[in-house]
């Protein structure tokens, strides 16, 4: 399935290098108004529409990463309600409620009704966010499927509360914000109401569920409640109170930065020049810096303005990014869930019977760029993914799962290709007594943190094997797996003096007949004496806590008189 | 040599004394492990090891013997507890069912009559016959005694004719057998022999054969009423009772013993067990190894004396691979056993008795055997 989204998105890409081709050949420079929205109308596989099932995950997703960051930046802790529900007609409607810090009115339509808008209206900093497109493809996704307008109701808690419909025109990428309310309300945070068509609802391992139940493993301050479309209340309870700290308000450093990315940041620019931009947008870009890009895209004019670069001009500076050598960015940038944090989300949403938890410190890899990995093993309780489950809910049958995030973000699809998996398939898991963990009741959770996650496609769902990220991801894992061997063992151990114990107590009943018929003793109290004597006897072993018995000594075999000769004739 | 000798002069001892002197063998061992249980210790019992690492050869006696390396076996040890417990089921069998009873039993009879499912759960108290006799053996050895003393018997083998008169005695009732007149079979070796009373005899040496076809073909040659002497077959491997046959009648009646294999080290090797006595049952040998019996044939040499060199067989290389272990037994450390190991090693080959046959049917009694005996072409 991964292969097949990568080829997806690789063809398409190539159809979009064409179409913007012809476009700056015979078109006018409102090119990028005009197509973006079209464009991406007919690429939808690249923004992750592909599939039904994917296709309503990453419409989840994009919403609550809105409302994480809503609730981030007001330092909230986010209490985050999404409800899924199947219409009569085939459609779903979702609905996403959050209590962050709202939208301001004048901002509503671009948020969520223009593409590379810039849809983190308020500040710059590291996303979370998947593209530049955000929940603003939602809305054109919606207004595709079902014809339908996406209804917003929000409020910045001040007892104004504003409500209206949003679409997008097409053909200007611009908002149509209708049937506006505003009235006086104690309400704070932002509601998304909207229909959607070829999607759909289920709980496998790329599906709303797993993608909510994964945001909560790796965000321990948030509660997200979940209303199935069979009505069914799943709750993620909050674990921890603390709320992460505010991402620094860094500028971006030209590495790990995409073609959307730089889109995005041209429409938020308030500079004249591209050069200029370069510099007050970017880290580490300098003038010197600056001259060497001009010299890598020798057909882009960098002291024109920026507002009319084109998908293609912007492609190409992107890519002369990764031919400079620049200075790495900085260390303190990363936020990290934290091990206390990680402990107590696993303990909350897993409960397993034994976890160990690992924050490496920070890392570069290509030469400079930081990063950290979080890692962490758990093992029993609700770990891995259920295969099946009792009447009461709980797992029968389980399986192994890798929990893959990047800066806390689930990445449920791509595994194959991600450094995560791979590292994972790299480690001798018989050493830490997990030989075939795939099939047994543990959760594998990795978080990568870095400004720059190099993702190896566009749709951000697996990160790009570094030699330095999976050595050091397979590291962090090994020193998870030490920790795990060691209750293993122990549990091995206990499971072998039960063993032990049953042994003895299979026997008992047999010798003291044989006893009985040897000497008269009454058997029963032959029975009663020797289990005592194994029960103590299995204790002390227990104690040792190691084999302190040698095994049955090599007898020669019987000679067997009948056989042992040849036969005869 | 023994001629018309009135047997009988070491009369057995009381079966009945022998019994309980048993009995007090067992009830010493439950004693112990009564102990045992009453002090809340591990039960226990200690058992000689059998096998090579517990085997010596005793130059002086002739005999394979047993070391006084022994194991204990613990009730409370997982690797234990099974065979623990097949020992105490051999135990409680043997007095109970036997002892008590006076009545003997053959292996599988133990077997089937303590094969049974534990109560309560998915386990049989033995699973294979194989594992009783283990347990069989584990505890003749560890009571310092032999089968036949705990009433158990193998399945009887051998037979044997000649002008000698034994008497036999089932439970109490006693026969009187003339081994010269058993016709084409001859007298079927009983497992258990010491009852057996020789009575009349007139025999110069015993001639032990491996192999059942050679007796029919001796015995239809009339060559032990010829030649004045007993005939015996072991069928293969000699069985207890064979052995235990052959001892009494090497040492109660000083007959000569002379044995008659294939050329080849399985041959050998029944012949040493029938000598020495052999490792597994090291601690028998003094009951059941025959220290003065003579290898008679065929070694490597006859075949190039009696050429036969076109009637041989290839040697395997199992057969090698024998022939090389058993060179390093001290047991065949003799100069000339080591010169036949040897030439069997070099030429490759090995011979059948009834290769004599690509003579005549007759050779091995008119002129082999004959032959052999008058000149004393023995190995040791």
């Amino acid at each position: 399935m991964a292969e097949k989204d990568a080829k997806a998105t690789a063809s398409t890409q190539a159809a979009a290098k064409a179409e913007i081709a012809q476009a700056q050949d015979g078109q006018s420079h409102d090119y990028k108004e005009y197509s973006v929205a079209e464009f991406f109308k007919k690429n939808r596989q690249m923004l992750g529409y592909s599939g039904k099932v994917r296709s309503l995950t990453t419409i989840v997703h994009e919403y609550v990463t809105n409302s994480l960051d809503a609730a981030e930046e007001g330092g909230i802790l986010p209490d985050i309600n999404v409800e899924i529900e199947n219409l009569a007609d085939g459609h779903v409607r979702v609905s996403v409620e959050d209590n962050g810090i709202g939208i301001p009115k004048q901002f509503v339509g671009n948020a969520l009704g223009k593409l590379l808008s810039g849809t983190k209206f308020h500040h710059r900093k590291q996303k979370r966010g998947q593209q530049g497109i955000g929940a603003s493809y939602a809305t054109l996704f919606s207004q595709i499927t079902t014809g339908k307008p996406t209804r917003v109701k929000t409020s910045l808690g001040d007892y104004k509360v504003y409500e209206c419909d949003i679409t997008i025109d097409v053909k200007t990428n611009e908002p149509a914000v209708k049937n506006e309310r505003e009235y006086s309300g104690k309400y704070r945070g932002l509601r998304i109401d909207a229909e959607f068509s070829e999607v759909t609802y289920n709980r496998s391992e790329y599906g709303v569920y797993e993608y909510l139940r994964r945001t909560a493993i790796a965000n321990p301050h948030v509660q997200i409640t979940l209303i199935e479309p069979n009505k069914e209340i799943v709750v993620f309870p909050r674990a921890s109170k603390e709320i992460p700290k505010k991402a620094k308000e860094t500028r971006p450093h030209p590495l790990g930065i995409s073609t959307s990315d730089l889109m995005d940041i041209v429409q938020m620019s308030k500079a004249r020049k591209i050069s200029s931009m370069l510099q007050s947008d970017f880290t580490r870009v300098s003038a010197d810096k600056v001259k060497e890009l001009a010299t890598l895209c020798p057909g882009i004019d960098l002291e024109r303005s920026p507002k009319n670069l084109t998908w293609a001009e912007a492609e190409a500076i992107v890519k002369a990014f990764g031919q400079v050598k620049w200075i790495a960015p900085d260390m303190d940038s990363l936020i990290l869930i934290g091990e206390k944090q990680i402990e107590m989300s696993l303990k909350n949403i897993l409960q397993p019977e034994q976890m160990k938890v690992v924050c490496r410190k920070p890392r570069v890899f290509r030469g400079g760029i930081p990063f950290a990995v979080e890692a962490a093993i758990a093992y029993g309780g609700k770990s891995g993914s259920w295969v099946s489950t009792d009447e009461h809910g709980n797992p029968v049958e389980t399986k192994g799962e890798l929990l893959r995030f990047a800066n806390r973000v689930p990445m449920l699809f791509d595994a194959g290709t991600c450094a995560t998996t791979i590292a994972a398939k790299d480690v001798d898991w018989s050493r830490y007594n997990l030989k075939g963990w795939e099939s047994l009741p543990v959760s594998i959770f990795i978080n990568f943190v870095s400004v720059y996650v190099p993702y190896t496609g566009a749709g951000k769902l697996s990160i790009s094997a570094e030699e330095e990220i999976v050595e050091e991801i397979r590291n962090a894992l090994m020193e998870c797996g030490r920790d795990i061997a060691k209750y293993l063992n122990a549990l091995d151990r206990a499971k072998e003096q039960e063993h032990r114990r049953s042994i003895f107590f299979r026997y008992i009943v047999e010798v003291a007949e044989c006893i009985n018929d040897l000497t008269g003793t009454d058997k029963a109290l032959l029975v009663a004496k020797l289990k005592k004597t194994a029960e103590e006897k299995t204790a002390i072993l227990l104690a040792q806590g190691e084999e302190a018995e040698e095994s049955l000594e090599e007898v020669g075999a019987i000679e067997d008189e009948e056989t042992n000769g040849k036969d005869e004739e | 040599m023994a001629a018309k000798k009135e047997a009988g002069q070491a009369a057995p001892k009381q079966i009945r004394e022998y019994d309980a002197e048993t009995m007090q063998k067992i009830q010493t061992l439950a004693a112990a492990l009564l102990e045992e249980i009453n002090k809340g210790e591990n039960l226990h019992i200690d058992i000689p090891v059998r096998g090579s690492s517990n085997v010596t050869f005793n130059e002086k006696t002739k005999k394979i013997e047993l070391g006084d390396k022994f194991a204990r076996r613990y009730l409370f040890n997982v690797a234990h507890a099974r065979r623990f417990m097949q020992t105490l089921l051999v135990a409680s069998y043997v007095k109970k069912d036997l002892l008590e009873n006076n009545l003997t039993a053959t292996l599988r009879d133990l077997y089937y009559a303590k094969k049974h499912t534990i109560p309560g759960t998915k386990e049989d108290t033995i699973d294979e016959q194989k594992e009783s006799d283990l347990a069989i053996v584990d505890f003749e050895v560890a009571l310092d005694t032999f089968r036949e003393r705990l009433h158990l018997r193998a399945e009887p083998k051998g037979r044997i004719a000649g002008q000698m008169v034994v008497t036999d005695r089932v439970k109490d009732k006693v026969d009187t057998i003339d081994l010269s007149k058993m016709g084409s079979g001859g007298w079927a070796v009983p497992s258990i022999v010491e009852q057996v009373e020789f009575k009349e005899i007139d025999a110069e040496y015993v001639l032990v054969a491996e192999k059942n076809a050679i007796f029919d073909r001796l015995n239809e040659d009339a060559y032990w009423a010829k030649q004045k002497c007993l005939l015996m077959t072991t069928g293969g491997q000699a069985a207890r009772g064979a052995r235990r046959l052959l001892k009494r009648l090497s040492s109660e009646l000083n007959l000569p013993i002379y044995c008659l294999t294939d050329a080849d080290p399985y041959g050998w090797y029944i012949y040493s067990c029938m000598k020495y006595g052999s490792m597994a049952l090291a601690h028998e040998s003094d009951r059941l190894g025959s220290k003065d019996m003579k290898f008679l044939g065929m070694s490597i040499s006859d075949i190039e004396h009696y050429d036969l060199r076109s009637v041989t067989i290839k040697a395997k290389d199992v057969d090698i691979k024998r022939a090389e272990e058993m060179k390093a037994y001290d047991w065949f450390k003799a100069p000339a056993w080591q010169r036949e190991i040897d030439k069997f090693l070099d030429k490759k080959i090995k011979a059948e008795i009834q290769s004599l046959s690509s003579k005549n049917l007759q050779y091995i009694s008119t002129t082999y055997l004959p032959e052999k005996i008058k000149s004393q072409d023995f190995l040791p």
